[in-house]
């Protein structure tokens, strides 16, 4: 029996508006990161909408709809997007993990009294996006689900259909990783002296 | 590591878990109990839940390119491109 779409099915198309659209501009923030670039972003965030769409007479309501997409997006973009842009697969990214990296340094500079977050206030947003993308695709991927887009390490581990052991150690490295990055921005941008 | 006791270094060593909310609620008690007493532990807390903070709202996109949800919205009308492998599974 063929599988109704939500093309022919105004309920399920209607549903899918209703639930689905909404969820655009995490996904095209997600999609920015990604792939670095406005134009492979929108290609992919069309690409996501277009399967969602196709099978979401597939998706069972109730369940996790934005950890769904998520999925979707992600296997888009590695199918996709990763080939083209050929970004090596894995990268075991800092051997050393300084558990306080940034804490420590930022704390051992004396910036007018201020506290260490407020230097990271000062960076500027799309200095913090630079760094996150500079990210090795298997670190960048698990941050940006926890600390951006707010998923749980299950849920993020549903989306990577990778173990949950691996996406903790993973965005643990990712974190100190980006700390790095941004100790360095921090020093490019001459708010703190290194 | 940390200058301090074996409690700060429990604590320090599962303060990503717990800003994370992925503790069971024993743990986590536990963790909240030291934090309340423990300055130097909460300092480092509250910099790296600020700085999750932080990366969330500042990689966050606000703006999307004009016309993109018109185009999705065609797209979904039927103006679909053939050719596209699906896998829609979760």
């Amino acid at each position: 029996m063929p599988q109704t779409t939500a093309q022919d099915d105004p309920a399920l198309r209607a549903r899918f508006e209703r639930d689905v659209l909404p969820v655009l501009p995490s996904l095209y923030g997600a999609a920015m990161r990604l792939t670095r670039n406005p134009t492979d972003a929108e290609d992919l965030v069309q690409e996501t909408y277009l399967r969602a769409f196709r099978g979401f007479a597939g998706f069972q309501e109730g369940t996790n709809l934005k950890a769904w997409l998520y999925r979707i997006l992600t296997n888009s973009y590695i199918n996709t997007y990763r080939k083209k842009q050929r970004e090596p697969q894995t990268v075991d990214g800092p051997d050393d993990l300084d558990e306080w990296y940034l804490f420590d340094r930022l704390g051992a500079q004396s910036v007018e009294g201020s506290a260490e977050d407020e230097v990271l206030d000062r960076i500027p947003d799309e200095d913090v996006k630079r760094a996150l993308e500079s990210l090795p695709e298997n670190f960048r991927l698990p941050v940006l689900l926890a600390d951006v887009e707010g998923f749980s390490y299950k849920e993020i581990a549903e989306i990577m259909d990778s173990p949950i052991g691996t996406v903790m150690s993973r965005l643990h490295r990712g974190r100190k990783a980006l700390e790095r990055a941004l100790w360095e921005t921090a020093k490019e941008r001459g708010l703190v002296d290194g | 590591m940390v200058d301090c006791g074996p409690e700060c270094e429990e604590t320090l060593r599962q303060i990503e878990g717990f800003l994370d909310h992925e503790l069971d609620p024993d743990l986590r008690s536990k963790i909240e109990r030291h934090l309340s007493g423990c300055g130097s532990c909460t300092d480092r807390a509250s910099f790296q839940q600020h700085l999750k903070e932080l990366v969330g709202s500042k990689c966050a996109e606000r703006q999307l390119p004009d016309g993109l949800k018109e185009r999705i919205g065609q797209l979904m009308a039927g103006g679909e491109p053939s050719g596209l492998d699906v896998h829609p599974s979760a």
